[in-house]
């Protein structure tokens, strides 16, 4: 019963929002505050990099949605940011992450199958 | 050092955008938002100075309006995309037959207040904005005199020579016609009571250049027009039924003041075409026939006609004005001597309703307040409601209810009232404009096209549901941030939680809402007031009135006439109860009547300056005894005697004239030019006004019928009036008898006595009093009911607290007074913010008010009492709970 639900719970997810998606391909490699997400989204080149006001709202609503959760106040490195939000990744978010890359792998896939982008080509 | 300054500025301008944000959100998230925004203005600052970050600044502004707004707007975005519809309205269903009472007070009071909005609102849709149903309406234009220097009458009619010059004119003006209205006896068939019936003479074009043509038979031909025309006449569709809608009667003669016309055609139902008039109501007709005169031939110095024209299509105004100027140029030269003549042009539409305009903008603005007030109301039971159930709430989102159901519930419980309540509110309207149009002044403009069709049914339900559901959003915003814990926390220590808040800001809102409508009430009820207590110049009570036609066709021969006239006087007379009679040709307040220039030759009041020394005067002929039974006030000399002098023409001038030739000397025996004639003035009287009920128009000039037979036939139908001591609708039945006895020709019409004159005089206004006096009562009813509901509220919440101050010594009294404090505060708060709204609100009042000021601090005053009177009651009646409070039981309890 309990798997039944999660699966209800992990397709009723997707797809996900680009930013989301984003928010979940930072967290997998580490704990991040808001702000070090956005450098991340930039440093991936993607042109559409999110507001801050649109990231920190995208984090609360993953937070309630369980993707992820609100980290240990601080990581000891790290003096400067007493107030700073720290998240992690659960592990509904990274079910949900892996779900929704195979879904857009698929799309991919379609896409070069039907022509729209060349096979073989990145 | 100026760069951290600079971050620290940034920083707080950032605190003050997070206020955009939702509180949770902003308790959650708050920080960490502004710590990233100081991260992104720092790096701004170090990369491009302070233009960058000027940038960033102002992209911050952008972002947190769009996602603050956002945030707040997100149980409505989430209940939308996770929505169970049938098994919502189930629910809403159910819980609301639970509480039949409440469902029902709440469809109640948005049946009452939307059907009373929707009544206001067919009326201003059909009148003001309805275009009318002519081809392109839009093209079409009333054209009107102004005399300039000459004569003061800024809305003249126009000579016939002025339509002819516009029929002439071309270029962007495409046609124009000529309209006269008269009054004509009817004898549909031997054997018939004669009726009077109203008849538009005009050019043959009117039907073209409407757009609208007979629905059997033919029109006018082109032809068909001038002298020696053939007597064709065109029907509407009313007359003809009256007349027993037989198709047959198509190419048969009827007989107008007694001679043959030939019916060609009936215009379609619905065809309610109106001549707009220089003065008074416009003028509706019965039948349409064509001028037997040549236009170009009248005399240019009467005017007398109405005119259309229609220009070509989409025109510009500027355009239209240049080109009637042009024509109204050439006939000022041509016919004036250049003295200033102007012919200018009005929109059909906005000529017709220019009269009830301001009324109906007054009426549209209190149905959006009222509005307003009903959906602060809603809100507020509908928040009352949630309050009850927020144990419930929370317990269950405590244990794991999704908040979005919870939230969908409360909308959807407002959404199915509202569409009840609109539903009914569609169905009071019907029958509630119905009962308008039956009370509403006989002229107002489009009154055949005043109904709820199936658009504005739609508008009024579609508003109901709207505003419930804006109404229930606030109560569901409130449950989808309520939390368990702060519900303990406010339950432990017994004080305001959030809600009570939000109830007291909206009976605040009330407060100010309706101190603005209760405000415009005062002052159109005063007004109206006003009105009523003017003082017309005549004595309305127990007058009679009917007008016995006598068309110079049916009756050529003047003397034969007069001598008739003396008859009809004499046998009314004879009636029981009369105690005296009289005849005039235009009554008080009917607005008909003809008008001339006058000059007084040798009275000390001439300044020589020819265009004031010549003013225009109303005519009234009058037989004997008219100033005595209608009660004129006679200021000087005498009225006319009942023998009449040989050889002298007889005058009363009213107080004006007196004035303005008189102003010293005594104007009795002096004389005045008219007619080829000279009349001698006998006496001066205060005005039986003609137009307004409570302000004097032109001059006014009393002659005396029987000195005038030959020469003018405009004396020959008149209105007798007669005072009696019976209620004076008693007489008529023995009144039309008596006409008929005289002549069996003549057609008694408008029996009527002066009281209901005056009274259809002022109906717009009563009408306009009325309604906006039931949106006020209903808004104060609105105020009351929140005021009790909060009072009512904070009686049982603060209930543990009460009963500790209760059993520390404090008496009964003193706690009433602090529970009706609460109350006071928000009166108060209310009244303060409704102030700025009266002061608006004024601006729009100025054009309906009568004799009062729009800011009038009585009004002003007593409103505010009677408000602040009724928070009292309605504060008092809940506050009195208290008094049943045992502080050992109540604390007993705890």
């Amino acid at each position: 019963m309990g798997m039944d639900r999660d699966r209800r719970g992990l397709d009723s997810q997707l797809p996900l929002r680009a930013v989301e998606f984003h928010i979940l391909l930072s967290l997998a490699t580490g704990e991040r505050h808001g702000y070090g997400i956005i450098k991340d989204i930039q440093e991936r080149g993607e042109t559409a990099v999110p507001d801050v006001g649109t990231m920190y709202r995208a984090l609360a609503r993953m937070v309630e949605n369980r993707l992820i959760e609100a980290a240990a106040r601080r990581p000891a490195s790290d003096v400067s940011d007493e107030r700073r939000n720290y998240y992690r990744i659960t592990d509904v978010g990274l079910r949900v992450a892996r779900a929704e890359a195979r879904r857009l792998e698929a799309l991919t896939r379609i896409a070069r199958i039907g022509g729209l982008l060349a096979k073989g080509a990145k | 050092m100026s760069g951290d300054r600079l971050i620290n500025v940034s920083e707080r301008w950032f605190r003050i955008l997070l206020r955009l944000y939702p509180a949770d959100f902003r308790d959650e998230m708050g920080d960490a938002v502004v710590e990233a925004y100081g991260d992104r203005a720092r790096e701004a600052l170090n990369r491009g100075g302070g233009i960058r970050l000027a940038s960033v600044w102002v992209q911050v502004l952008a972002s947190s309006l769009r996602n603050g707004l956002g945030e707040r707007a997100r149980p409505a975005a989430a209940w939308r995309r996770s929505g169970n519809w049938g098994r919502d309205m189930e629910l809403a269903t159910r819980r609301l037959m639970r509480a039949p009472a409440l469902a029902a007070a709440m469809v109640g009071t948005l049946t009452v207040g939307l059907g009373m909005f929707a009544v206001v609102y067919t009326v201003v849709e059909k009148i003001l904005i309805e275009p009318m149903p002519y081809r392109n309406p839009d093209d079409l234009y009333f054209v009107w005199r102004d005399y300039g220097p000459m004569v003061d009458l800024k809305r003249g009619w126009l000579g016939g020579t002025d339509v002819a010059e516009l029929q002439k004119a071309g270029g962007v003006i495409e046609g124009a016609v000529g309209l006269q209205r008269e009054l004509a006896t009817l004898s549909a068939r031997e054997g018939t009571d004669p009726t009077e019936i109203a008849v538009m003479v005009t050019s043959p074009n009117l039907f073209d250049l409407l757009g609208v043509g007979p629905a059997r038979g033919r029109g006018f031909a082109r032809s068909e027009v001038g002298p020696g025309r053939p007597p064709v006449i065109v029907l509407t569709h009313e007359l003809w039924n009256r007349l027993g809608a037989d198709p047959a009667i198509m190419g048969t003669d009827v007989r107008l003041n007694g001679q043959p016309y030939t019916v060609i055609g009936v215009m379609p139902p619905g065809f309610a075409f109106v001549r707009n008039a220089s003065l008074g109501p416009a003028q509706r007709a019965d039948v349409y026939t064509t001028f037997s005169v040549n236009l170009a031939e009248t005399n240019p110095s009467v005017g007398s006609y109405g005119g259309i024209i229609r220009v070509r299509r989409g025109t510009s105004p500027k355009t239209v004005t240049a080109a009637v100027g042009a024509v109204g140029r050439a006939v000022d030269v041509r016919d004036f001597n250049s003295r200033g003549l102007k012919l200018y042009q009005v929109g059909l539409k906005s000529d017709l309703i220019s009269g009830v305009r301001p009324a109906l903008l007054v009426l549209g603005f209190a149905g959006v307040f009222l509005l307003l007030a009903l959906m602060v109301n809603l809100a507020s039971v509908l928040l009352a409601r949630a309050t009850q159930r927020a144990h419930e709430f929370a317990v269950s989102r405590a244990l794991g209810a999704n908040t979005v159901a919870v939230v969908r519930a409360t909308v959807f419980e407002g959404g199915v009232l509202g569409l009840i309540g609109g539903v009914a509110a569609a169905l009071a309207a019907i029958w509630g404009t119905r009962m308008l149009v039956a009370l509403a002044p006989l002229d107002l403009p489009r009154r055949e096209a005043i109904a709820v069709d199936w658009g504005i049914g739609a508008v009024v339900i579609g508003l109901g549901v709207l505003l419930s559901l804006l109404a229930a959003t606030m109560p569901a915003t409130w449950v989808a941030r309520v939390s368990l814990s702060s519900l303990l926390a406010a339950s432990a220590v017994r004080g305001g939680g959030g809600h009570g808040r939000m109830r007291s800001s909206l009976v605040v809102t009330q407060v100010a809402l309706s101190l603005v409508l209760l405000n415009a009430a005062g002052l159109v009820v005063r007004s109206f007031e006003r009105l009523l207590r003017a003082d017309p110049g005549f004595r309305p009570e127990g007058v009679l009135t009917v007008r016995v036609p006598m068309p110079p066709q049916m009756f050529p021969e003047s003397a034969k006439a007069l001598a008739l006239q003396e008859r009809v006087q004499d046998t009314l007379a004879a009636i029981p109860g009369v105690m005296g009679v009289s005849a005039a040709t235009s009554l008080p307040l009917t607005g008909r009547g003809g008008q001339t220039t006058i000059a007084i030759p040798g009275a000390p009041g001439n300044i020589g300056d020819h265009d004031r020394d010549t003013p225009l005067v109303d005519v009234i002929g009058t037989r004997p005894g008219y100033v005595e039974v209608m009660g004129l006030r006679l200021l000087a000399g005498r009225a006319f005697g009942l023998v009449r002098q040989n050889n002298v023409r007889e005058a009363l001038i009213d107080r004006h004239l007196a004035k303005q030739f008189f102003p010293s000397g005594n104007p009795l025996g002096a004389k005045i030019p008219f007619l080829n004639h000279s009349l001698t003035i006998v006496g001066v009287v205060e005005q039986a006004r003609l137009y307004d009920v409570h302000q004097d128009s032109r001059p006014q000039l009393f002659i005396r019928v029987e000195d005038w037979g030959a020469e003018t036939q405009g004396l020959l139908s008149l209105s007798f009036v007669m005072r009696a001591h019976r209620e004076p609708h008693t007489l008529i039945p023995e009144v039309r008898m008596a006409i008929r006895r005289v002549d069996p020709r003549l057609a008694p019409a408008d029996l009527r006595t002066m009281d209901e004159i005056l009274d259809d005089a002022l109906r717009q206004q009563r009408i306009s009093a009325v309604l906006i006096a039931g949106f006020a009562l209903g808004a104060l009813h609105l105020v009351a009911v929140g005021l009790f509901g909060v009072v009512s509220g904070s009686v049982t919440r603060r209930r543990h607290e009460l009963a500790v101050r209760l059993a520390l010594g404090a008496d009964h009294p003193r706690v009433v007074r602090l529970v009706m404090g609460e109350g006071a505060r928000l009166v108060g708060m209310g009244v303060l913010i409704g102030m700025p709204g009266i002061y608006m609100a004024g601006g729009a009042l100025r054009g309906v008010l009568v004799g009062v000021s729009s800011s009038d601090p009585l009004t002003l005053l007593a409103v505010a009492l009677g408000l602040a009177g009724v928070a009292v009651v309605a504060c008092y009646v809940p506050a009195r709970r208290v008094l049943g409070i045992e502080p050992a039981q109540a604390l007993r309890l705890e």
